[in-house]
């Protein structure tokens, strides 16, 4: 606690009265996943202040700032992303040409793994059956079609630029690297960007009912600061929409016996053989039974990891393990530490609240954000007096109060959590205030507003929100980082690729709204059956591993010790305890602002739980039924890995950039400090092989980042 | 057709099927939209035709009399009365056959586990069973009664009708002043009500009519209507019996 | 709140079930169904039983997954709210609940309340799709699709696939389910090139896996899709459009 009241004290001075001209309110997001990158939309300003030596299209000489010294281990070579080199405009059509083909004869002799059957996974696994390869489809899941893309409401953007409000290919990749902070692959953003025109025809004509105009055209709306209208959606549920699309695609698939979906499995571990991905080893959630399969290769589009933090807007069994056991394999993870907050998800109000449902940020245009001004205040909203609410947005920031940017308005709620001013009944939340409007407007515009959001909320909490306050908070979104992969989506095992979510390379430090429902079409549908080939390619003649290689046995072998493990360590505490205790810790510690001494004292923390995990962890049942608590645990034994190298991979980025927010790295209006000079490159850790249930030490590597389209400049919100 | 490639929980055997071979559920469906509609109409004719009693023992009698000699010579003696019975015969023959075949299928798909809990509102859907047998046996009996005048259903009094005359006025009025009669054929009326509330709406939607959900509840309250109407009309006759209006 | 809950155990699809009674004291109005579980559950767990396996997952309505019987009626007492989105502020401190998993022949037990629902996804695998390959579609724009039909489609593609219609009907049908998935595809001009064939198929798949469907409207009061009741006479209609067209696809 002390360690914020510090941050919190620090913060406040470094925001000076006169320094609130930097933070311009944000335009109005009507797409809660909008994210924070350049709201204002303002077309490239000159960077302010910021040297301007570093706004320049060379990397930076430095591929290899440290800092986490003593913690982690620094490999010397940068990392190849086998970029196309020249012009990124037209690198993926060159690739492409680059890349081997397979005579539709020889198809059917591949056999390729798809672990997932989100967007991503399902669009991959769809067009390569269509393809004519053998694809083996697993989700965890009763169905294909409950993977969490289904979730997703906002949109899904395209650079079609059919409008005249100038949009162009370019301008999405400018808005989309710009929105990321410069911590993205440029060429990778100009492949979304190209793609993405395919995509929006593609989810159509499978069945997609995109909104139209009355002119029976499709319909755009604008998004997430950017100043065009490029973002397709169907109602509030495009996510749903395009998610039940691929899924249906699969299942033609399926009908056609292409793919052999199977679901209710849970992918537990690689099997790498020869530095090459050779298969999986499954378990079936229903029986329990431990099963192997061996592809040509692999292909995890297993999403993002953001359920780390026990309460996240995630669903509840979205989980890292696919994506933590194949780094443990040999993959490289990139930037674990960016994750992005949205600050107006619903509190957690009890204790047993599972979730922090999103509610949509356009509320900020009528409420207006306060808490108490005495800390421990136990009376109710309005019984408290206005000269006793502190208005904070509005008191640091008077120019843009409640309207704040989002980076700013999360930290700035947090910190008053943290200094004890927070609101509900858990004394976790802050409140967004409906009365003055109401006031003002009547409760019929309101009503006629904010409508559908009111009833949301009413559902969620039992609250009156036209009665009394709102209460929100930050809660952990989306995940930026991902398994390292080059820009064929291959990661650093051979065979091994990645899509969607579960990979990292287009949201650089902070996803863009309507990006992610993209990304994962584009990498499904849209690259990887393009470059999955390439790879097979190379093999043609070979089988697949017999399930009696001496690999395939030893994973089997121990996957079923860690499942034994798990099952008699005999403590006394289920593995929900750790989770919820976990993600306390991270949420305080790696959360929507970081510093050295709070991320040290999380890691220290965490490895302390993970000790507590490993001796006082209760499973009931046995490892040969379906046993729910038993998955809860191996998710939350990787998560337990998992958010050690989150800390260090955000101790050691000694910068702030996009969703990273260091403390010391601010500048004197409180906006984040980016430092190209030092850290324009992509961390990607590696693991040393460690000891039984104990990862190795962390290993650094880099990838610099070249930026030839878009110059690194500061995001700028003036 | 389905290709059960999804692999499913580790047991063998999948869920039990509803399957079956023969009559596909959407045809039997459509047989009994079909068949159903032609009862609810000949329901209503012939309950307008009941009307006719309040006209008078004349009217009435003649009414019954031309049902027999209709279209002569173009159709021989009693030729419309059996076409009909003939329709009416098979309709009921597939309307039951299929009613048996669907809830057979219905039981063993929804399994071991009824469906409990169910409202008032779905009290006329729920008691298709019952109604229709209830029915079932009136026709049985009705024809027993009123048109073969066969003991013990019919009254001790019938006068069976001859080429020349009909008597179906003294027979109504003998046969309905048993009040066990009476009271039986003002139960099947209720039945055919409740019969028609939920058939009218089904046979509607079955046929392939895509009703919104307002259209869906006047759909209902017209078949409601609908059974009332009919049931009501045919109901006030023993009434009428029992209470010496017709004698 | 004190709750008292009966809940169905059952060991395996095999194993015969039963109701067990529980109870719960620190029940809160604000808590989900699911949530009321997991708190069960952790009771359990420390007490070291095994806990009530439940399938549940985004916790806010829309993918499907979470789908109980709460007092005879499919996701519980709120109409047309999905189970994790029913909320015990719907009951008093001493009420009683009785939690048991969708019944349906369709849906058999895996264990405790949860069901195998994949004959949902066989209904969609024998027809239920547009044959489209990746990359081979014309331009979306070229396709003009009138506002209100794109929003029809909508209407019918809303459907989560939770299978509480089947679970709601008195005949085990899926007619809400199999109705949407047709009307959804029939609405679109995307789907039109294969209405009939693809009628052909999704009905035959119903019909195997499902029972027959009877209009009692059951389907519609649980639908946390909010599924308009014309999806159950889709099916008759295509199968008798699909009959009609003999063997053409379209």
């Amino acid at each position: 606690m002390n360690t914020f009241r510090r941050i919190g004290d620090r913060i406040r001075s470094t925001f000076g009265p006169d320094s609130e001209a930097v933070s311009k309110p944000q335009t109005d997001t009507p797409d809660p996943a909008a994210a924070q990158g350049d709201p204002a939309g303002t077309p490239d300003p000159p960077a302010r202040g910021h040297d301007a030596s570093r706004d320049r299209t060379e990397p930076p000489a430095n591929h290899g700032t440290r800092g986490a010294e003593g913690f982690v281990g620094y490999a010397g070579e940068p990392l190849d992303g086998n970029i196309p080199d020249g012009d990124p405009l037209t690198a993926w059509a060159r690739r492409k040409l680059e890349y081997k083909l397979i005579s539709p004869l020889n198809r059917r002799k591949f056999k390729v793994i798809v672990v997932g059957t989100g967007l991503a996974g399902a669009g991959c696994a769809a067009a390569l059956g269509e393809l004519g390869y053998n694809v083996v489809s697993y989700t965890f899941h009763d169905a294909a079609r409950r993977a969490h893309s289904v979730a997703a409401q906002g949109g899904i953007n395209s650079a079609r630029a059919r409008k005249v409000d100038n949009d162009s290919l370019e301008r999405f990749v400018k808005d989309t690297v710009k929105g990321g902070d410069f911590r993205a692959r440029e060429a990778d953003c100009f492949r979304l960007g190209e793609e993405s025109v395919r995509v929006i025809d593609h989810m159509d004509a499978i069945g997609a009912p995109f909104a139209r105009e009355y002119g029976g055209e499709l319909r755009t709306r604008s998004f997430g600061g950017v100043q065009v209208s490029r973002t397709y959606y169907t109602r509030g549920q495009t996510g749903q929409q395009l998610q039940v699309a691929a899924s249906r695609s699969l299942q033609r698939q399926v009908g056609l016996g292409t793919v052999d979906l199977r679901t209710h499995r849970e992918v537990l571990d690689l099997i790498v053989d020869d530095g090459r991905a050779r298969g999986v080893v499954v378990r079936d959630l229903y029986s329990g039974e431990i099963e192997a399969e061996t592809a040509h290769a692999v292909v995890l589009c297993t999403g993002g990891y953001g359920n780390v933090y026990f309460r996240s807007t995630l669903a509840h069994n979205s989980n890292v393990t696919a994506a933590w056991r194949a780094h443990r394999r040999g993959a490289y993870f990139a930037s674990p530490s960016y994750i992005q907050f949205h600050p107006t998800a619903l509190p957690v109000s009890s204790h047993w609240q599972s979730k922090t449902t999103l509610m949509s940020e356009s509320l900020r245009n009528d409420g207006r954000i306060w808490v108490p001004k005495k800390s421990g205040d136990e009376r109710p909203a309005n019984q408290i007096p206005e000269d006793e609410r502190d208005y904070y947005l509005e008191r640091k920031y008077p120019s843009y109060g409640n309207l704040s940017p989002r980076d700013i308005s999360s930290r700035a709620a947090r910190e008053e959590i943290e200094a004890g001013r927070g609101v509900g009944p858990l004394r976790n939340s802050v409140y967004l205030d409906f009365r003055d409007a109401i006031g003002r407007l009547g409760r019929k515009t309101i009503e006629e507003r904010y409508g559908n959001l009111f009833e949301m909320y009413f559902d969620a909490t039992g609250e009156d929100p036209y009665t009394e306050p709102m209460r929100i908070a930050p809660g952990a979104h989306f995940a930026m980082g991902g398994l390292w992969s080059d820009y064929d989506m291959m990661t650093s095992i051979d065979g091994l690729f990645v899509g969607g979510e579960a990979g990292w390379g287009y949201h650089g430090a902070n996803r863009l709204g309507a990006n992610s429902l993209l990304s994962a079409c584009v990498d499904g549908w849209f690259t990887l059956p393009y470059s999955i080939p390439d790879f097979l390619a190379g093999h043609l003649g070979e089988a697949p591993l017999s399930l009696d290689h001496p690999a395939v046995q030893e994973t089997m072998a121990e996957v079923r010790e860690r499942t034994e493990r798990l099952l008699s360590i005999g403590g006394t505490r289920g593995a929900d305890h750790f989770h919820r205790e976990l993600g306390e810790i991270l949420y305080s510690g790696c959360g929507v602002a970081r510093t050295e001494a709070g991320l040290k004292d999380a890691l220290e923390r965490i490895r302390e739980l993970r000790g507590q995990f490993w001796s006082d962890l209760r499973v009931p049942g046995t490892g040969r039924q379906l046993n729910q608590e038993l998955e809860r645990a191996g998710r939350i034994a990787d998560y337990l890995e998992m958010a050690e190298l989150m800390c260090l991979d955000a101790l050691d980025r000694q910068e702030s950039c996009g969703a990273h927010f260091r403390e010391e790295s601010q500048t004197a209006d409180g906006e984040a400090l980016r430092d190209d000079d030092g850290w324009c490159f992509v961390s990607a850790w590696e693991h040393t092989p460690g000891r039984d249930v104990h990862p190795g030490k962390p290993v650094r590597h880099v990838e610099p980042l070249d930026f030839r389209a878009v110059p690194l400049q500061t995001r700028n919100y003036a | 057709m389905s290709t059960p490639v999804q692999s499913r929980s580790s047991k063998a055997s999948g869920p039990p099927k509803a399957g079956h071979g023969g009559l596909p559920s959407v045809y039997a469906k459509l047989i009994m939209a079909v068949t159903g509609a032609v009862f609810a109409i000949f329901v209503l004719v012939h309950m307008i035709g009941n009307l006719k009693i309040y006209q008078g023992e004349e009217a009435f009698n003649s009414y019954a009399h031309w049902l027999r000699v209709a279209f002569y010579p173009v159709l021989p003696y009693e030729g419309l009365l059996w076409i009909m019975r003939v329709v009416l015969l098979a309709c009921l023959v597939a309307h039951v056959y299929c009613a048996v075949l669907l809830r057979r299928r219905g039981a063993v798909a929804r399994g071991r586990w009824r469906r409990r809990g169910l409202g008032l509102d779905v009290f006329a859907a729920r008691t298709m069973m019952v109604t229709g047998v209830v029915l079932l046996l009136f026709i049985v009996f009705h024809i027993l009664d009123l048109t073969l005048g066969a003991a013990p259903a019919g009254p001790d009094e019938f006068q069976a009708a001859t080429h020349e005359v009909s008597h179906a006025y003294a027979n109504l009025v003998a046969s309905f002043g048993r009040w066990p009669v009476a009271l039986f054929y003002i139960v099947a009326m209720a039945c055919l009500a409740l019969h028609l509330a939920h058939g009218v709406v089904s046979a509607v939607v079955d046929l392939g009519v895509g009703v919104r959900p307002r259209v869906f509840s006047a759909l209902a309250a017209g078949g409601l209507l609908f059974g009332l109407i009919v049931a009501l009309g045919n109901i006030t006759i023993p009434v009428a019996v029992l209470t010496g209006v017709l004698q | 709140m004190k709750l008292t809950i009966e809940v169905w155990r059952q060991e395996n699809a095999e194993a015969e079930g039963r109701f067990v009674t529980y109870r719960v004291d620190d029940a809160a109005p604000e808590m989900s169904l699911p949530e009321l579980l997991d708190r069960l559950n952790d009771q359990l767990v420390s007490a070291g039983e095994e806990p009530i396996a439940f399938d549940t997952d985004c916790r806010e309505g829309i993918c499907g997954t979470c789908g109980i019987t709460v007092d005879d009626v499919p996701h519980g007492k709120v109409p047309n709210t999905p189970t994790c989105r029913q909320h015990l502020r719907s009951y008093d401190d001493g009420d009683h609940l009785k939690l048991e998993p969708f019944r349906s022949a369709s849906f058999p037990v895996i264990r405790d309340l949860m069901v195998d629902r994949s004959a949902l996804d066989r209904v969609i695998a024998s027809g239920g799709y547009v044959s489209v390959d990746a990359g081979t579609a014309p331009d979306a724009d070229t396709r003009q699709i009138p506002f209100q039909v794109a929003e029809a489609g909508l209407d019918f593609s809303a459907c989560i696939g939770c299978g509480a219609c089947v679970a709601a009907c008195p005949n085990g049908a899926s007619h809400l389910f199999s109705g949407a998935l047709l009307s959804h595809l029939t609405a679109l001009p995307q789907g039109r090139p294969e209405r009939a064939r693809r009628a052909r198929g999704v009905v035959s798949t119903t019909e195997e896996e499902f029972g027959p469907c009877s209009v009692y409207g059951e389907c519609v009061e649980v639908c946390p899709a909010g599924i308009p009741i014309s999806a159950i006479s889709a099916v008759n209609r295509e199968a008798a459009r699909a009959a009609v067209r003999r063997r053409r696809d379209d």
